[in-house]
């Protein structure tokens, strides 16, 4: 079945859209069409938070609310959902604790991001009964304040944990789910003035669409895709989002593979990943946002192939593999053969990315760092990333790369070559490390300037080596 | 004011709180606009420097949903928004100044079309060379102004005695104030020509006065309100481009206009924070005491003056900071460049003056291997002697001593001090820094006439009262505390006065909300006010009950007490009203003591002094040049606060920003005048881990005012933003460890990873060479 009407839950009510614009933000619609203000535009980017809408997705009857940034997210992502607004926290008698709390603690002083960090508190309070600082820094890291300081934000954040989130949507809960489940889903086909955009459950008719609409642009977490519209304001003719397609949603674990559908989110991943690898886990918390990773996937930063998508140079020390979806049959690509040049990749009009395999070797030992002028929610001027197996002192495999380095993610294959067979001893990587004039010739950017890039890059590799000497990690934060 | 009348701090929330959390708190862009509103977009330059050729606009008028285009030659009047000196053309006619300098407007029928519609057009020019750094611009000695000298005593016959002597030079980089909500106006045509202006701006009064001037109107044809703005610090003090373009699309069309620049436009198009360059030649003694000291400060203005003579005038009077300095001189350079014209940014060119003698005197210590704070203390103001600033001014109000003191004591700094130098010597990784800087921050507008101030306020028949005054609510709560402040002195709940929108109509010719003066000038008008209406009253009340007596009316709790008779404010203002007594005034304040000659330097040009002082402690990680901040303890006067709360969130919030500014925050053009940082994804200010993991912060327990300033209170605007000093030089402290102690590391601002990484390699090759 095939509709071309989005619907949504707002405010307990069935929303319906008969072919919306598929180019409109979720925050224009919020603030022109629905005509509430309250949710406010900070940057258009995806990068300030002052936009956090909350999204209610049905996950086997338990509701999961979602923080996410309504200026880059294109309104067709509401099918299926419950919109929830900063209007809505009040229950119409007494504001939501969370609203109380930021009261209470003086979290605004302008007020201009405050919807936004209220949103982001709600989503975490009814995500987590028990809050600690970890949870509070990953609630807000996405929400810019320049008044604060943050210090009675955080407050108010902490001030949350254990308390009863008894609220209208607890006591609405049943109804709520009950509303959720009406609405039918179907794929969805809108056009609208020539604008379009599917959403296919089925691989199947994933692979016919994109046959006939190979221009298409495929949408997963739209994070980057959106900035075509709200930054250069550019028209997208067709849009093919991934997200209905069930089968592409997955996790397969075994002892020596991990495997992800295309759709998993980078938060879905990080929470995976940190079982294997803890300092992969460690970056992807820095990547973005919360509302960035909530929608965001490791699909989408290898399609765009960005030199400074964080996920890839991890990707490539762990000689991970792309599963591509051809025409006819699928493909798999070693990620250092995936990459061409700047943002581009093997992907050919037509296909998609399928999953992403990662091999598990539990004798790897992985480390990753990632350099930015700010710590959280920044984009890395380098990313070091560094695998190494060790037999008896003896380096017998060492997997290197770089992010930022270079105008794709790239191993150190000189770098590594000279590592290889050479003793485990600070001598082998000292001497090592000035290969990199070899691997790698870095721009000056806003970022960093080349020196600094070759410097950082240099001493992360020789971090590496003292981390795993001394059994010891050498961090600041 | 009786000190009986003071109020003693309330710590309530902030008047618009519930209103921000529950997102029904309207700024300019919330406003319901009337159906036929059509919105703008600005066509800007994409040459930093070059003469117009041909600007064709065919395209752009032919573009889906545009309903007119506005150019230099729709502008009736003045084509300038500079706010003291011209140099700021709406539209330029002739020749570009600036990567991002407006150049033409579009009026559409959404922002989205407005916005597509401005990329079409097509602008031929013929480049001439930009002039982009301080650098440039003092080799082609291409200024805005002549340099300015400043002279006290002889240094260099000072210099030249001193048993040491110290030369270096020193940067301080620039900042985008990154308020969340950007720059917004909404104009709605009136009769007559006349226009309701609704803009986020720090100045409706200059608002008012520019769109009338560029219109060739009276201003009191132009209204301009403000309810409350989505943060200011000083980028919505001038920078009035966006209200004017606004105004002028409104004006040839006859339709209501709403502008509201992205966020990418808004960094692009306005001015920031003016970088400071200083070369310095300091002569001192084995205390470390400076005896004379010869300086030369730099900045880059951008293309035009707008306020650049008042803030580099802000930082010669505060290159003193908290330190006599007995022989001075200094020479100061207004650099033109193409880039945005710098503007104002909290501290207003205060900070950047601080922190070039604060490098000064850090390096002093570093070379007589002593404890930074004890040289501090050495060269710090006396309270009887060496008490009168470069520019003759005594001060007769300095905390700094026991501030100081009880900030030693409270962060346990002596002993974190030596803990720290042990730290250093068991990590080669990860090496701590520990700093403590004090702050002193002089408070009225330099400009004398500024400080001035109206109010108005209404008492309507059922008791309760209208608070109008001319100050901006911006986030720091000056509606709050001055609500508080009327409510006190009527006795009265808060919850009876009602805040009301800063109105020109209401309150005419104000200053900007800036200098961090709107509640010490908006409330001391308020209260002239108020003081007006409760004469009437008590006479009113006294004639009618034949009270001799006199003694003076107590209002309190809803009732006014005269001697032993108890009389309600509500049941008194019905009689009042019925008796045809004036339930209403305006109230206006003009700063007393305060004057300061421009052409010698002298004077005094501060009513008071605000005093703090901060110690932080850094990790750096020597591999990366990666920093945290681990620790803060700070004392920080807020005289006797109307709302402590308040002034807490003040200190704090400008803690971090000064944090931003001088870590974080940078600010890159490229050679060719483009602004390569002008989104959250380039420009970085402070996120929420970035917050110190232990943040202590105390209001100065012994805190008051000497001078008669409302509530006897300090400001807490700008002043806690220089606190963070104290992180810079944290983590100079932390590098100079690699030298163990024995080198000057050299550091600019801001302190990034690669400014850390590259100055401790430069010491690194310090050591090694001195080692052969």
């Amino acid at each position: 079945m095939v509709s071309d009407t989005i619907q949504f839950l707002f405010n307990n009510k069935i929303f319906k859209i008969k072919n919306p614009d598929p180019n409109k933000t979720i925050l224009n619609y919020i603030r022109n069409d629905l005509k509430m203000t309250g949710t406010k535009e900070g940057c258009a980017e995806g990068g300030c938070g002052a936009c956090t809408i909350v999204l209610g997705e049905l996950n086997k009857n338990k509701i999961v609310y979602k923080a996410i940034n309504a200026c880059i997210s294109f309104l067709p992502i509401l099918n299926g959902k419950q919109l929830i607004l900063i209007e809505d926290l009040s229950n119409g008698k007494s504001l939501h604790p969370v609203q109380e709390a930021m009261i209470k603690f003086h979290g605004s002083q302008c007020g201009f991001c405050t919807p936004g960090f209220t949103m982001s508190l709600f989503s975490m309070h009814k995500n987590n009964k028990l809050i600690n600082n970890e949870i509070v820094e990953e609630a807000l890291s996405g929400n810019l304040c320049r008044c604060t300081g943050y210090r009675p934000i955080i407050d108010a954040a902490k001030s949350l944990n254990n308390k009863n989130d008894l609220d209208q949507f607890k006591k609405d809960k049943i109804k709520i789910i009950k509303l959720l489940k009406n609405i039918k889903s179907t794929d969805i086909e809108i056009n609208n003035k020539g604008k379009k955009f599917f959403a296919p459950k089925t691989i199947s008719n994933l692979k016919k669409i994109l046959n006939k609409y190979p221009d298409a642009k495929i949408l997963s977490g739209g994070t980057d895709l959106s900035l075509e519209v709200t930054k250069f304001r550019k028209e997208i003719k067709t849009i093919i989002s991934l997200n209905s397609v069930e089968k592409l949603n997955f996790i397969k674990k075994n002892r020596n593979l991990l495997e992800i559908g295309a759709t998993t989110s980078l938060f879905e991943f990080q929470n995976i990943i940190k079982n294997y690898f803890l300092d992969f886990h460690d970056i992807l918390k820095r990547y973005g946002s919360l509302q960035i990773r909530n929608v965001g996937t490791v699909a989408g930063n290898i399609a765009t192939a960005s030199p400074i998508g964080d996920t890839l140079p991890l990707l490539l020390t762990l000689d991970a593999k792309i599963v591509v979806q051809g025409k006819n049959k699928k493909k798999t690509f070693s990620l250092s053969e995936f990459f061409i040049s700047y943002r581009k990749t093997k992907l050919k009009k037509g296909e998609f990315i399928y999953s992403i395999k990662i091999p598990i070797n539990k004798d790897n030992i992985f480390k990753a760092y990632k350099i930015s002028k700010r710590f959280d929610d920044d984009i890395s001027s380098v990313c070091g990333s560094f695998s190494f197996l060790i037999k008896k002192n003896k380096i017998t495999k060492a997997a290197i790369a770089y992010g930022g380095m270079s105008a794709i993610p790239k191993r150190a294959s000189a770098i590594e070559k000279k590592l290889v067979n050479s003793e485990f001893t600070e001598n082998s990587f000292s001497n090592a490390i000035d290969l990199i004039n070899k691997d790698f010739s870095p721009l000056d950017d806003m970022r960093a300037s080349s020196e600094y890039r070759l410097a950082v890059a240099k001493n992360l590799l020789l971090k590496a080596f003292y981390e795993i000497k001394n059994k010891q990690t050498i961090r600041i934060n | 004011m009786r000190n009986e009348e003071l109020l003693k701090g309330q710590s309530i929330p902030h008047d618009s709180a519930s209103k921000h959390v529950s997102g029904f708190a309207q700024y300019t862009d919330d406003i319901a606009e009337p159906s036929n509103t059509l919105h703008g977009a600005i066509g800007w330059s994409e040459k930093a420097h070059a003469r117009i050729k041909k600007i064709d606009l065919s395209d752009v008028e032919k573009s889906e949903g545009v309903i007119s285009v506005a150019t230099f030659k729709d502008i009736p009047g003045r084509n300038d928004v500079g706010p003291v000196f011209d140099g700021d053309p709406i539209f330029p006619k002739t020749k570009v100044e600036y990567f991002g300098q407006p150049l033409f407007a579009v009026a559409a029928t959404t922002t989205e079309f407005a916005r597509k519609a401005v990329l079409k057009a097509k602008i031929t020019y013929s480049e001439l060379k930009p002039i982009i750094t301080i650098e440039e611009a003092l080799k082609k000695n291409n200024l805005l102004f002549n340099p300015r000298i400043i002279k006290k005593g002889n240094p260099q016959n000072k210099i030249n005695k001193s048993k040491n002597k110290l030369i270096g030079k020193f940067n301080t980089g620039s900042q985008e104030h990154f308020y969340l909500e950007g720059q917004v106006c909404l104009v709605i045509p009136q009769e007559d020509k006349n226009l309701q202006v609704y803009s986020s701006t720090q100045h409706p009064s200059e608002t008012q006065q520019i769109i009338a001037k560029m219109l060739k109107q009276k201003s009191n044809s132009i209204t301009v309100t403000v309810r409350r703005i989505g943060g200011g610090f000083g980028g919505k003090e001038t920078n009035f481009m966006t209200a004017a373009i606004c105004a002028l699309l409104s004006h040839k069309t006859k339709q209501p206009i709403k502008l509201r620049l992205d966020r990418d436009d808004d960094i692009i198009l306005t001015g920031k924070r003016h970088d400071f360059y200083s070369e310095y030649e300091v002569g001192f003694n084995d205390n470390g005491k400076i005896e004379g000291l010869k300086l030369k400060l730099a900045s880059r203005c951008g293309m035009s003056p707008d306020l650049s003579y008042a803030i580099n005038e802000r930082a010669l009077l505060h290159l003193d900071n908290a330190y006599y300095l007995s022989d001075l001189e200094v020479k100061n350079f207004l650099c033109k460049t193409n880039t945005s014209s710098s503007t104002a940014f909290r501290g207003f060119g205060g900070n950047q003056g601080m922190m070039a003698i604060e490098n000064i005197i850090d390096n002093i210590s570093r070379f007589l291997k002593k404890d930074p704070s004890d040289v501090r203390k050495e060269n710090f103001y006396g309270q009887n002697e060496n008490n009168i600033t470069h520019y003759g001014m005594k001060i007769n109000d300095n905390v700094i001593h026991d501030i100081f003191k009880s900030l030693l004591d409270k962060s346990n700094y002596k002993k974190r001090y030596n803990q720290i130098k042990n730290f250093n010597l068991k990590n080669k990784f990860k090496k701590k820094g520990i700093a403590l800087t004090p702050v002193k921050f002089g408070i009225s507008f330099t400009t004398i006439h500024l400080n001035q101030a109206g109010a108005l306020v209404h008492i309507y028949t059922d008791g309760s009262v209208h608070l109008n005054h001319g100050g901006i609510e911006m986030g720091q709560g000056t509606h709050t505390k001055i609500a508080q402040l009327v409510a006190n002195t009527f006795g009265l709940p808060f919850e009876k006065v009602q805040i009301s929108s800063t109105n020109t109509s209401k309150v005419p010719n104000t200053s900007a909300s800036a200098a961090s003066s709107t509640t010490d000038l908006n409330g001391a008008a308020t209260l002239n006010a108020t003081e007006k209406i409760k004469t009437n009253l008590n006479n009113f009340i006294k004639k009618k009950y034949n009270i001799l007596s006199k003694i003076e009316p107590v209002y309190r709790n809803e009732n006014i007490y005269i001697g032993n008779r108890t009389f309600n404010f509500k049941k008194i203002i019905q009689e009042a009203y019925l008796n045809r007594i004036s339930l209403s005034s305006s109230g206006f304040y003009s700063t007393p003591k305060i004057n300061f000659d421009k052409q010698k330097f002298k004077g005094r040009p501060f009513y008071y002094f605000c005093y703090g002082a901060a110690v932080t402690e850094v990790t750096i990680d020597t591999l990366t040049g990666e920093n945290k901040v681990d620790r803060v303890d700070i004392i920080h006067d807020a005289g006797n606060a109307i709302n402590p709360a308040l002034e807490l969130g003040q200190i704090e919030g400008g803690f971090v920003q000064g944090q931003g500014w001088l870590t974080m925050e940078e600010v890159v053009w490229d050679k060719s005048g483009k602004l390569r940082t002008y989104s959250p994804s380039t420009y970085k200010i402070p996120a929420v881990t970035d917050t110190p993991d232990k943040f202590n912060v105390e209001i100065f327990k012994r805190g008051s005012n000497v001078e008669n300033v409302v509530n006897k209170q300090k400001t807490t605007g700008e002043p806690p933003l220089m606190l963070a000093m104290s992180v810079f030089f944290a983590i100079k402290d932390a590098i100079a460890s690699i030298s163990n102690y024995t080198k000057i590391p050299e550091l600019d601002a801001p302190a990034t990873p690669e400014k850390i990484l590259m100055s401790i390699n430069k010491l690194k090759r310090k050591i090694k060479s001195n080692g052969k």
